[in-house]
C-alpha cells in the first residue's frame, strides 16, 4: 500500500480519549442498570467491540479501513438496541440499522468517487475541490454517513426511537455520545482534510444545521416520554455542531467540536439521570412522574446541572460552546451576505426553546406534585445505586469544569491542538470571573430570600378555587399539558400533523415508496405459466430488436 | 498415472456420476451407504478442486482429451483459472450441503433417491464447467437440469409438483434455445470444440447476423438458467419448493454454473463481447438487481424471500462481470463466490428453522435466538454478509463492484447498486427481526436446536463468510480469483491458450 493505514493526530487523539472515558462510564453505569439480566457477557462484549471499532475508526487514515470500522459500528448498534425489552424494540433496532447501514452504503459510493477523482484512499493525501458535480456528490455521500451517525436531519429519525426503546445505558452510550463523537469527527475530517469547502457547501451545512436545531427542538417540546424527549434534543444539538462546522472559520469549527464534546457530556448525563429515574419508578412516561426531587436529590442536582448546560446557561459548558458557534456565525458576515442573521436567530431561538423544554422536563420529573399513577418505587441495592450515580455525578462535574475553566482545560488541551491553528476568541467572556459573579449573585439572592421572606410565609396545601389540589387529581399540573397548546398554533399545527403521520421520516417514506413498487411488481407476478413464458418471448423479441438494429 | 496433472480433470465428472450410480443400485438396501457416499464423494471433489487450483497456478491451462482423441475431433476437458474457480465454489457448497443433509433428510422417506439425484446434479454442474465442448456442455447442463426438476418435486406435495412443473417447462424452453443456438453455431463454424470454434469465429471476422441471432438465443437461454429478469419467473417458485439443502444448491451454485458460467464462457471466450452485448448485460443485471430486491422485501415466506434475493444478487454479479474491466470481472466473480457461500448458508438456515419449528412463515416465528443460538448466529452472519456489512465477505465484493462501476463511469448503475444494497439490508433485518429477535412465541417454547451435522455445516459456511474478506488480501485473490478473472479478461485468447495446452 505504501501509505499509512493509521494516523494519530490531535483531533483523533482527543476523540479516542473521550470514547474511552464514555465507555468506562457506561460500563460502570451498566453494572447498576443491567444488573440481574441474562446474557450480559454478550452485552459487555458488544460494548467493548464498539469501543475498539470507534477507536479504530478515528485512527484510520485509509478510507477503506475507516469504513470497515464505521460500518461494523452500525451492526453493534443494532445488536445493542436489541437488548431493550419493549414491544417496539425490534422495530427500532431495524429502523436504526437500516438508516445507518443505508447511509454507510452511500458512503461506499462516496469513497469510490473520491478514489476516482483523487486516485487514493489515503485521507491525508486527498484534497478535492468542490468544483464539479462528482466531487459534490462524493462529499454529500460521505456527509450523509456522518449526518446519519450523528443524527442530523434528515437522517435523524432513528435517534428519538432508539432513545426511547433501547436500554438507557445504550441510549446514553451510542446515540447520545459515541455516535455524536464519530459523526462529527468524520464531518470535520472530510470538511477540513479531504475536501476543500466552498461558500455554497458552507451555506448548505449552516442551513441544515439551523433547520435541525429548530425543527428538532419543536418536536422535543411536545413529547410525553422522557427518553424520547431527550432523543429529540440529541438531534437538535447536532444542529449546533453542523452549524459551527458549516461556518468554515476556525472559531466556528472549534465551537462545533467543543459543542460536540459538551453535548456528549451533558446528554449522557441526562440519559443516565433519566435511567436512574426509570429504574426507580419503572416508567419513562412524563405524565406519571413528578415530585421526585426529595427522594432522589443527587439525581436531581446532576440532572439540573446538565439541563442548564444543554440550555446554554452560564457558567456551564454548553454556554461557552454555543457562544463560540455564535461568534463563528457572526464571523461569516465578513464574507458578505446577510444570511448569517437567519442562522444566528435560529440558533438563539433554538437555545431558548431548549431551555423551555428542559424547564418542562425537570419540573415534570422532579418538581411539582407526585402523580397518583406513579407506581411503587423500587429500592435498588446500594451497590447498584452508586454504580449508576457515580457516572452521572462525574459527568455533571465535567459540565461545570468544562464551563468554568473552558479555555484552560477543554479548549486548551483538546480542541485547539486538534485544529492545529490558533483561535482568537473575540467575544468578551471571562468564565472564571463570570462564575464568581453568578455564584455571588445566587448567594445574595438566597440571603435576601432568607432574610426577607422566610419568616413571613406560611405553608399550606396547594389549592385552586378553594379546593385543595390533592382532592382533585385532574387539576394536577404536570407540565406536559402546558406545552400541548404549541401543537395548535396556526401553521405549526399543520406540520405537527404531518410529523405525526411520519411524513418527515426518511425511513417511513422510503418504506412506502418501496412497497408501492412491490405491490406493482407482485401484481404482474400472477403465477400463471403462459404469462411467464410470454415475458421470455417478449424479452427475446426486444433483444432481437436491440442486437439486430 | 497421477504424474500427469491433467488426469484429475475427468474425476470431476466420474466421482459424482459413479457415486450416483452406486447409490441407486445398492442404496435402498444399505441404509448407511447414501450418507457416507454423499460425504465421501463431495469431500473427494472438494479436495481435487483445491488441488486443481494449485495445478492451474503451477502449470497454467490444462486440457484432458477424452479417450486420447485430440481436439477438435475428440471431446476436450479444459481446466483453466475460471473452471478451477467454479469447481471450488460448486464443490465447497456441495460438501456443506451433503453434511447438512445427513440429519435434515431424515424427514423424507427415500433418502437414497435424494443422494442419487443430488450427485447426478453435481456431476452435471461439474461437467458444465470442465468441458471444453459446446455440445458436451449442453448435455451436462441437461443432466443437471433434469436432476434438479426431480429434486424440486422431491417433497411431492401439490405446490412442489406445480413448481417443478413450471420450472421444467420454462427451463426446457431455455434449453431448447440453447440447443438451437448450438446447432446454428455448429453449422456456421463446423466445429463443436469451444477453442476451435473461437478460432474459426476470429477468422470469419466481422459478426454476421447469424452470430447475433446466436447471441440472442444464448442470452435468453443462459439468462433463463441464471434467472435474469425477465426470464426469472420460474425461480421464486422452484427454489423454495425444493428441500432446503437442494435450495441451497440451486440458489448457491446451480444458477451460477449453468447460467452465469456458461454465459461468460460463451460470450467472453468463444463469441466475444461487443459494446451492445455489454450494455445488454449491464441492463439485464441492473434490472434483475432492482426487480429481485423490490420483490424480495415484501415476502413473508423465508425461502421465497431468499429466492427473490438470489435474483437480485445475480444482478450484482452480472453487473460486475459485464463491465469487462479487470476490476469489474474480479468483483463479479468474488461476489459470485461469496453469494454461493452466504446464500447456501441462508437456505440451510431456513431448512434448520423449518426442521425445528415446522414453518417457514416469518409471521409465525419470533425470539428464536434463545432457542436456536447456532442457527441464529449463523443466520446473523450470513445476513450481514449479504447486506454488505463490514468486515464480512459480502462487504468486500459489494465495495469492489461499486468501485468498479464508478471506475468504468457507470454512475447510474452504481447508485442503483447502492440503493438495492440498502434494500437488501432491510429485507434481511426483517428476517432477523421476525425470526430471531423479539419475544418468543408461546407455541415455540419446545423448539430445540438442530442436530450436530446441520450445525457443523452452518458453522463451516459462516466461518467462510467471516474470513472471506481477509482471503481477498492473502493469496486467495492472487491464486484463486485473479486467474479466473484473467481468463475472462483475455477474452478470445482462450482459443490460443487452450489449443497450446493440448499435448
Amino acid at each position: 500500500m505504501g501509505s499509512e493505514l493509521f494516523k494519530i493526530d490531535g483531533l483523533s487523539g482527543f476523540i479516542a480519549l473521550f470514547v474511552g472515558i464514555f465507555t468506562l462510564l457506561t460500563v460502570i453505569y451498566s453494572f447498576g442498570f443491567m444488573r440481574g439480566r441474562k446474557g450480559l457477557w454478550r452485552y459487555y462484549l458488544y460494548i467493548a467491540l464498539t469501543m475498539i471499532s470507534s477507536i479504530g475508526a478515528v485512527f484510520s487514515n485509509n478510507l477503506i479501513l475507516f469504513i470497515v470500522f464505521w460500518g461494523f459500528l452500525g451492526l453493534l448498534l443494532y445488536l445493542l438496541i436489541n437488548f431493550g425489552k419493549k414491544e417496539r424494540t425490534t422495530y427500532t433496532a431495524k429502523k436504526a440499522f437500516i438508516i445507518i447501514g443505508g447511509t454507510d452504503a452511500f458512503m461506499l459510493l462516496g469513497i469510490a468517487l473520491v478514489w476516482l477523482i483523487s486516485g487514493s484512499f489515503d485521507m491525508t493525501k486527498i484534497d478535492i475541490a468542490l468544483d464539479n458535480r462528482f466531487s459534490i456528490m462524493a462529499y454529500l455521500c460521505l456527509a450523509a454517513g456522518a449526518f446519519a451517525k450523528a443524527g442530523a436531519m434528515p437522517f435523524h429519525t432513528w435517534v428519538p426511537d432508539t432513545s426511547e426503546d433501547a436500554p438507557t445505558p445504550v441510549a446514553a452510550f451510542l446515540p447520545a455520545s459515541l455516535d455524536k463523537l464519530l459523526g462529527i469527527y468524520f464531518l470535520v475530517r472530510i470538511s477540513m482534510d479531504v475536501f476543500k469547502m466552498n461558500l455554497g457547501m458552507n451555506v448548505f451545512l449552516m442551513a441544515l444545521g439551523s433547520f435541525t436545531i429548530v425543527a428538532a427542538v419543536m418536536m422535543a417540546l411536545v413529547q410525553h416520554d422522557m427518553k424520547r424527549l431527550l432523543g429529540y434534543h440529541a438531534v437538535s444539538q447536532v444542529g449546533y455542531m453542523v452549524l459551527g462546522i458549516g461556518t468554515g472559520n476556525p472559531i466556528g469549527i472549534a465551537g462545533g467540536l467543543f459543542h460536540m464534546l459538551n453535548n456528549t457530556i451533558y446528554k449522557s448525563c441526562l440519559f443516565l439521570g433519566g435511567g436512574i429515574v426509570e429504574k426507580k419508578t419503572g416508567t419513562t412516561n412524563l405524565e406519571k412522574l413528578g415530585g421526585l426531587a426529595k427522594i432522589m436529590p443527587i439525581t436531581f442536582i446532576t440532572f439540573l446541572i446538565a439541563s442548564l448546560a444543554i440550555s446554554g446557561v452560564p457558567p456551564f459548558n454548553g454556554f461557552v460552546s454555543k457562544w463560540m458557534v455564535y461568534q463563528g456565525i457572526i464571523d461569516t458576515a465578513k464574507s458578505g451576505g446577510s444570511l448569517w442573521i437567519i442562522w444566528l436567530v435560529a440558533a438563539m431561538f433554538g437555545s431558548a426553546l431548549t431551555l423551555a423544554s428542559f424547564m418542562k422536563l425537570t419540573h415534570t420529573i422532579f418538581l411539582g406534585q407526585r402523580s397518583r399513577d406513579l407506581p411503587r418505587l423500587k429500592n435498588e441495592p446500594l451497590g447498584s445505586q452508586s454504580a449508576m450515580l457515580i457516572p452521572a455525578v462525574v459527568l455533571a462535574l465535567l459540565c461545570a469544569i468544562f464551563g468554568i475553566f473552558a479555555y484552560r482545560i477543554p479548549l486548551g488541551l483538546f480542541i485547539v491542538p486538534s485544529l492545529g491553528s490558533s483561535i482568537s476568541i473575540t467575544g468578551v467572556w471571562n468564565p472564571g470571573l463570570a462564575t464568581i459573579l453568578i455564584v455571588a449573585g445566587i448567594l445574595i439572592g438566597v440571603a435576601i430570600y432568607l432574610l426577607g421572606t422566610v419568616s413571613k410565609t406560611r405553608t399550606t396545601e396547594i389549592f385552586v378555587g378553594g379546593e385543595t389540589l390533592r382532592d382533585v387529581p385532574e387539576m394536577r399540573i404536570s407540565g406536559t399539558e402546558f406545552y400541548d397548546t404549541i401543537q395548535n398554533i396556526g401553521i405549526l399545527k399543520f406540520f405537527y400533523k404531518l410529523a405525526e403521520r411520519k411524513f418527515f421520516d426518511i425511513y417511513e417514506v422510503g418504506t412506502k415508496i418501496t412497497f408501492a413498487f412491490n405491490r406493482m411488481l407482485r401484481y404482474i407476478h400472477n403465477g400463471v405459466l403462459p404469462t411467464y413464458l410470454a415475458w421470455c418471448m417478449l424479452g427475446m423479441a426486444v433483444l432481437f430488436y436491440i442486437l439486430l438494429k | 498415472m497421477m504424474h500427469d496433472p491433467t488426469n484429475i480433470i475427468p474425476f470431476f465428472v466420474i466421482i459424482p456420476l459413479a457415486g450416483a450410480f452406486i447409490i441407486s443400485i445398492v442404496g435402498k438396501r444399505l441404509k448407511w451407504l447414501p450418507d457416507v457416499m454423499g460425504i465421501l464423494a463431495t469431500l473427494g471433489l472438494l479436495s481435487i478442486s483445491i488441488l486443481s487450483v494449485r495445478f492451474v497456478n503451477l502449470y497454467g491451462t490444462l486440457v484432458y482429451t477424452v479417450g486420447g482423441w485430440k481436439p477438435p475431433i475428440g471431446i476436450a476437458m479444459v481446466m483453466d483459472g475460471l473452471t478451477a474457480f467454479f469447481v471450488v465454489t460448486i464443490n465447497l457448497v456441495a460438501f456443506c450441503v451433503a453434511l447438512f443433509s445427513i440429519n435434515y433428510m431424515e424427514r423424507f422417506t427415500s433418502k437414497w433417491k435424494f443422494y442419487a439425484l443430488f450427485l447426478l446434479m453435481l456431476g452435471g454442474m461439474n461437467g458444465v464447467v470442465v468441458t471444453g465442448d459446446v455440445f458436451n456442455l449442453f448435455v451436462f447442463l441437461e443432466i443437471a437440469a433434469v436432476a434438479s426438476y426431480a429434486l424440486v418435486a422431491f417433497g411431492t406435495e401439490k405446490h412442489e409438483l406445480e413448481a417443478a412443473f413450471k420450472y421444467a417447462v420454462m427451463s426446457s424452453v431455455g434449453s431448447l434455445f440453447i440447443l438451437l443456438a448450438i446447432a446454428i453455431l455448429y453449422s456456421y463454424t463446423s466445429t463443436l470444440n469451444m477453442a476451435d470454434m473461437a478460432n474459426v469465429l476470429i477468422k470469419k471476422g466481422e459478426p454476421s447476423n447469424i452470430m447475433l441471432m446466436v447471441s440472442v438465443f444464448f442470452i435468453m437461454g443462459f439468462g433463463l438458467k441464471s434467472a435474469l429478469v425477465p426470464f426469472h419467473a420460474w425461480l421464486p417458485d422452484a427454489h423454495p419448493s425444493a428441500p432446503a439443502p437442494i435450495s441451497a444448491m440451486l440458489s448457491g451454485v446451480l444458477i451460477k454454473s449453468l447460467g452465469i458460467y456458461a454465459l461468460c464462457r460463451m460470450f467472453y471466450n468463444v463469441i466475444g463481447v461487443s459494446d451492445v452485448t455489454t450494455s445488454v448485460f449491464l441492463f439485464l443485471g441492473a434490472l434483475s438487481m432492482i426487480v429481485g430486491g423490490i420483490l424480495a422485501i415484501g415476502q413473508w415466506d423465508f425461502k421465497r424471500l431468499l429466492a427473490y434475493s438470489s435474483i437480485s444478487q445475480i444482478g450484482y454479479i452480472v453487473l460486475g462481470i459485464a463491465l469487462g474491466t479487470p476490476l469489474g470481472i474480479l468483483a463479479g466473480l468474488f461476489h459470485l463466490f461469496n453469494h454461493s457461500v452466504f446464500k447456501s448458508l441462508l437456505f440451510l438456515n431456513s431448512g434448520a428453522l423449518e426442521y425445528s419449528t415446522g414453518t417457514r412463515d416469518l409471521k409465525q416465528m419470533g425470539g428464536l435466538f434463545k432457542k436456536m443460538p447456532i442457527t441464529g448466529s449463523t443466520n446473523m452472519i450470513a445476513s450481514m454478509s449479504i447486506a454488505g456489512i463490514p468486515p464480512l465477505s459480502g462487504f468486500w465484493s459489494k465495495l469492489l463492484i461499486i468501485i468498479a462501476l464508478v471506475q468504468a463511469g457507470r454512475f447510474g448503475y452504481a447508485v442503483w447498486a447502492v440503493i438495492i444494497s440498502v434494500l437488501t439490508l432491510a429485507m434481511y433485518l426483517k428476517v432477523l427481526r421476525y425470526g430471531f429477535f423479539g419475544q418468543l412465541k408461546e407455541k415455540l417454547n419446545k423448539v430445540r436446536e438442530v442436530p450436530i451435522f446441520m450445525k457443523l455445516s452452518m458453522i463451516a459456511l459462516a466461518c467462510i463468510c467471516i474470513i472471506g474478506g481477509m482471503l481477498l488480501v492473502y493469496g486467495f485473490g492472487r491464486f484463486f480469483l485473479n486467474p479466473a478473472a484473467d481468463v475472462m479478461f483475455e477474452g478470445t485468447k482462450y482459443a490460443a491458450v487452450t489449443m497450446a495446452a493440448v499435448q
